[in-house]
């Protein structure tokens, strides 16, 4: 018996304690990894909702507030257009002009009060700037109103020379400085929202080449650990087929012992005790025939040592043949098969018929102790267990395959349920020598075992 | 004077069995083989007029022994040892050549009727192979409810089985009944088909069996 002692703790190292806490780790590595992309997918979303939100409240201030001063720009223009009128026109429009430079004058007060606050300096600039020509423009207004009539018209030449026509430019120019502005505001609030997007991309980016590297890094040691399972299961499967093989050497040496053993007592048996009886029989039978006549009751004792001897003879003899069947050294399997049917026939209730003819004589000695030993188990199971009245052996060789089937009709068995220890000696047998082993049977269906075992190599032929 | 070779592995036996031939005034041991090999090659060199040999012998066993011996030496006959009555032994005796069987238990009574009785060219059976070969038979025959085959034989039928059985040639049968050599023949013919068997050894053991001969 050499059954490896290390094995068990060879196997116990490989076992995995650990491995539902790495199916976990896995899981939320893989977890985290999902949301945080999930997430940057989201936070992108909204800040590009955001930026556009932005740009465009950005936008419509900037309409609004350019707006405004366009139209601040108008108003004073046509402040200064009504003043000019006033110095050219006649009397009697005179009136008529007032009553719009005073609805002017409300509506640009008004205009420049209500601009919205936080300017930026340009903005200011630009509004101060008006302011301050909105009121030189009043100023001479007051005078143009102050003078009287004749000099009004005297003046007026001068007044819009000197006084209107620069204003007006001035006008222009402040008009031309507010569009200025709305174009570099314009291209400000592009230049920040290129900002923007570039810190969005960034962040992005950023998020994303994190998923990327924590997902490498992920695959990396998954691969590493099925890579290591892999290389376990395969030291287990090698692990395994190894002491299989070793298993099935250990039952085929024990049979092989078991044989050798089985032969060695029952040569022993026929040799020694067999042949000593023998001899004491022969001795008897002479001291008979020299003494018995004489005397009788000698004679008489002599055939009961006779009787006595015989049947211890033929007990031997029976022991030695179940041991080992001398047909299968003296005649052969086909001889020793046809043989044991007989026996079979003579001691149960079972009738066997055999037909081995087909099968070589010369098969090595472990296929004829192997086919022996399955008839014999199978014939002995029949006549244990089925009830059968009749039972059929075959043995029959193909060029490739050997034969061998013992099937009775008696009242059967579930294959499934019934599995003794004669059947897995049977088949222990078979798969020794690479053969395949069949049992079939159903309840009251008879039962049949069979076995099919390639033809053995050829080791020198009959020369 | 017999001469006898004796075959068998056991010193013991062979020197019983030499007591007992011995014992006979024609009968004479000519030589002692230990094996099957042996056997074959003393028969050669001494030419015994009968073997008695062993069936259950080391490096060739007696049947084979017995096949070697019969086919080089026609004229030399086989007492065949056994302890078995099985008819696989009996009918392979027979075949290799032999036609003399003794049970061993009863060698030493029946051997020298044996010997001389395979000297003379006939047959001779320890009685209990007859029985056993017999029982077997009629257990067969009961449990498979077949017919006894010899019922279909005529009575010139069993006549002529029993002589061929005995060892006796077509042309002696003829003789001896009064026939044509052909008719004889064709009685064997007809016998051999109706028992279903082949060949003289066979038809041996069936008269053994039947107890017409032993």
């Amino acid at each position: 018996m050499s059954l490896d002692p290390e094995n068990p703790a060879e196997t116990q190292t490989y076992g995995t304690p650990h491995s539902s806490a790495v199916r976990w780790l896995a899981l939320g590595s893989f977890g985290a990894l999902l949301a945080l992309a999930l997430a940057a997918g989201v936070i992108a979303i909204h800040l590009l909702g955001d930026l556009e939100a932005q740009q465009e409240a950005l936008s419509r201030t900037l309409n609004d507030r350019t707006q405004s001063l366009s139209a601040l720009a108008g108003s004073l223009a046509e402040y200064n257009e009504a003043v000019q009128q006033l110095v050219q026109a006649e009397h009697n429009r005179d009136q008529e002009i007032r009553r719009r430079l005073d609805h002017l004058t409300v509506t640009i007060a008004s205009d420049l009060s209500s601009y919205p606050g936080n300017r930026d300096p340009v903005e200011t600039a630009l509004l101060a700037g008006m302011q301050d020509l909105f009121a030189e423009q009043r100023t001479l207004y007051i005078s143009i109103q102050a003078a009287p009539p004749d000099e009004r018209r005297r003046k007026s030449q001068d007044w819009i020379a000197e006084r209107i026509a620069p204003l007006e430019k001035q006008i222009l120019n402040w008009s031309g400085k507010v569009h200025t502005w709305n174009g570099q505001k314009l291209q400000d609030a592009d230049r920040s929202l290129l900002t923007q997007f570039g810190q969005a991309r960034a962040e992005l980016g950023g998020s994303l080449a994190f998923s990327l590297g924590g997902g490498l890094v992920l695959v990396l040691i998954s691969m590493a650990y099925i890579v290591r399972l892999e290389r376990q299961t395969h030291h287990r499967y090698v692990q395994l087929a190894h002491s299989r093989q070793k298993l099935q050497q250990l039952s085929s040496r024990l049979l092989d012992a078991q044989e050798s053993e089985r032969r060695s007592i029952a040569r022993e048996l026929h040799d020694e005790v067999g042949q000593a009886l023998g001899a004491l029989l022969v001795d008897i039978g002479h001291l008979s025939t020299t003494l018995g006549t004489d005397r009788p009751e000698v004679g008489e004792q002599l055939e009961t040592m006779r009787t006595v001897t015989e049947r211890t003879i033929q007990e031997v003899r029976n022991i030695a043949l179940l041991l080992r069947p001398s047909m299968l050294d003296d005649l052969g399997l086909t001889a020793a098969l046809e043989w044991q049917g007989r026996e079979v026939s003579r001691r149960s209730d079972i009738e066997v018929d055999v037909e081995a003819d087909s099968v070589a004589d010369d098969l090595p000695d472990e296929y004829r102790v192997c086919i022996y030993r399955l008839v014999q188990e199978a014939l002995n199971n029949a006549v244990r267990h089925s009830g059968a009245r009749t039972a059929k052996v075959t043995v029959a060789q193909s060029a490739a395959s050997i034969a061998v089937r013992v099937s009775d009709n008696g009242r059967g068995f579930d294959p499934k349920r019934v599995r003794g220890l004669g059947i897995l000696g049977m088949e222990e047998r078979v798969h020794r020598l690479n053969g395949i082993f069949r049992v079939e049977s159903a309840p009251d269906r008879g039962a049949s075992v069979t076995a099919e075992l390639p033809v053995p190599p050829v080791s020198g032929d009959k020369a | 004077m017999i001469r006898v070779l004796l075959a068998d592995d056991h010193t013991l036996i062979r020197a019983g069995l030499r007591m007992v031939i011995d014992s006979q005034s024609d009968l004479n041991v000519v030589g002692e083989a230990g094996d099957g090999r042996d056997a074959v090659a003393l028969a050669a060199k001494l030419k015994p007029d009968v073997v008695v040999m062993d069936i259950g012998m080391p490096s060739l066993n007696g049947i084979e022994a017995a096949r070697q011996i019969c086919s080089g030496l026609p004229d030399t006959r086989i007492v065949m040892l056994s302890m078995h009555s099985d008819e696989g032994y009996v009918l392979r005796a027979l075949k290799a050549g032999a036609r003399a069987y003794l049970l061993k238990d009863s060698a030493e009574a029946d051997l020298p009727r044996a010997i001389r009785a395979a000297a003379s060219g006939r047959s001779f059976f320890s009685p209990a192979v007859g029985k056993v070969l017999l029982e077997d038979y009629m257990r067969k025959l009961q449990r498979t409810g077949a017919e006894d085959s010899y019922d279909l034989l005529s009575p010139r039928e069993r006549e002529i089985l029993q002589l061929v059985a005995e060892g006796k040639s077509s042309k002696e049968i003829a003789n001896l009944l009064d026939l044509r050599v052909y008719t004889v023949e064709t009685h064997r013919a007809r016998i051999m088909q109706k028992l279903n068997l082949h060949g003289i050894p066979e038809l041996i053991l069936y008269a053994v069996r039947k107890g017409i001969i032993s």
